[in-house]
């Protein structure tokens, strides 16, 4: 069994030091769809990180009979069995953010970082490190998510989990909201400027120059 | 991983097994939660319905909807009430009965909606005031857009004749263009119009059949615009709108 060091190395390396949005650059799309409120950016990312986490478990817990020569079905008939299971817990206890989810939970199946792990480290590891592996990344991707819902939320609305922050123009208030925010290209901004400061804070991280 | 992985009767085996196990988890979660999300749903147009009535700020969904709306059947082409028990009268499916439904293009009817089949049979909500006298009158609309159809309802007054509101609850418009039909900035522009409405480029004025364009989603707006004519002509409500207009729900 891996040590404490390991574990937590695993755990919360892809938070900061190896984020899977950041570093990587995986899994965009679902980023620039569901971050314009802070709801659903949670709520996507705890859908994606118990997703990762589970089928990285699961993966890894039948890794020494899959036939490699099928391994990217197996996998895929995993991920997309949790996801099916997570979209219907959704809609049964969340109906209107399932609603306004719509298609990207069912995209988590196509999410690279679920795929991505699943094949690059849940093959090759233990259980326990998989399952570890996978909730270490999509809490990577839930950092980036949260942060680009926070801002599109707060500066785009003038709200926080739909609770009013900044009083709007329109409700008598001071503030103009800015429109571009709601819309899904301001997160390439956002997650460029998020990927500039990590990279200004953490320097192993620039790629070198050809 | 050992070399008999790669076996016929091993990789079977395990595609198999994997499948079986995934195929029951799958279907054990989609029947337990059925109730709980075919709930989630009724109440998702049950409150739309409430609030196409002026009805807002509701606690208990279910309560309200049953104490102010009086749900009904109409035959499309006599305008009639007919005796089918609107709770379990799914609308949606009977679109693809072929004995409840027909196909327009068939019948030589335009499409003007999009919708290509039309259903014989449809609900009605009717919200009752104090009295008992009728207060407003609510039809399903749907309509195809620029990007898929579109569902929504309309509200008229006890005249069948003026607008009370528009909403739609399903759609996939662009957000921030043809999305701007939830903006209920654009939908209070519907109240205290009449039929036929006409959605124009530019300002509408006080003109009562007349109601601004979106800017920027000519489409959907002709789709809305469409849609509305469609079903409150001949072959959507019009009979049961005729009747409305004689006094038929005093």
């Amino acid at each position: 069994m891996a040590d404490t060091k390991e574990m937590k190395a695993v755990l919360f390396g892809p938070v900061f030091a190896n984020n899977p949005i950041a570093l990587q650059v995986l899994g965009i799309c679902s980023a620039l769809a569901v971050t314009s409120s802070l709801k659903n950016a949670l709520i996507m990312s705890i859908a994606l990180t118990l997703v990762a986490g589970f089928s990285s478990l699961f993966i890894s817990t039948i890794r020494n009979h899959i036939p490699s020569s099928v391994r990217i079905i197996v996998q895929m008939t995993i991920i997309a069995s949790l996801v099916i299971v997570v979209d219907q817990v959704l809609q049964a206890f969340s109906y209107s953010t399932a609603k306004e989810l719509s298609v990207f939970v069912g995209l988590i199946i196509t999410n690279c970082i679920v795929m991505g792990r699943a094949e690059a480290y849940a093959m090759k590891s233990s259980p326990g490190m998989s399952f570890l592996d996978g909730i270490g990344n999509g809490l990577g991707y839930s950092v980036v998510l949260l942060t680009v819902g926070f801002i599109r939320e707060l500066f785009g609305k003038g709200t926080l989990f739909d609770v009013s922050i900044i009083p709007l123009v329109q409700d008598g208030g001071w503030y103009q909201p800015m429109g571009l925010l709601i819309l899904p290209p301001s997160a390439f901004f956002i997650i460029g400027l998020f990927i500039w400061v990590l990279r200004t804070y953490k320097k192993d991280q620039v790629e070198a120059k050809a | 991983m050992s070399s008999n992985n790669e076996s016929i009767g091993k990789t079977l085996t395990v595609v198999v097994s994997l499948c079986l196990v995934c195929a029951i988890i799958v279907s054990f979660a989609s029947v337990q939660l059925r109730p709980l999300q075919q709930a989630n749903k009724t109440k998702d147009i049950q409150s739309n319905i409430l609030s196409a009535a002026g009805i807002s700020k509701v606690d208990d969904v279910f309560e309200t909807f049953n104490t102010n709306i009086e749900a009904r059947v109409v035959d499309m082409s006599t305008g009639e009430f007919v005796d089918t028990d609107p709770s379990t009268f799914d609308f949606e499916k009977s679109k693809y009965d072929a004995a409840l439904s027909y196909s327009l293009k068939e019948k030589g009817i335009e499409d003007i909606a999009g919708i290509q089949r039309a259903t014989t049979q449809a609900p009605v909500y009717i919200s009752k005031k104090q009295d008992g006298s009728t207060d407003t009158i609510i039809l399903p609309i749907q309509g195809y857009g620029l990007w898929g159809i579109m569902y929504g309802f309309l509200a008229l007054e006890s005249d069948g004749e003026t607008v009370k509101s528009i909403n739609f609850y399903k759609h996939n418009e662009t957000p921030g263009l043809g999305g701007e039909i939830q903006n209920p900035q654009w939908t209070a522009k519907w109240e205290g119009k009449e039929l036929p409405i006409q959605i124009v480029k530019g300002t509408a004025g006080s003109d009562e059949h007349k109601i601004d364009g979106l800017s920027g989603a000519t489409l959907t707006s002709n789709g809305v615009e469409y849609a509305v004519d469609f079903w409150t002509g001949e072959h959507g409500f019009g009979p049961f709108l005729a009747k409305v207009r004689e006094g038929a729900l005093n």
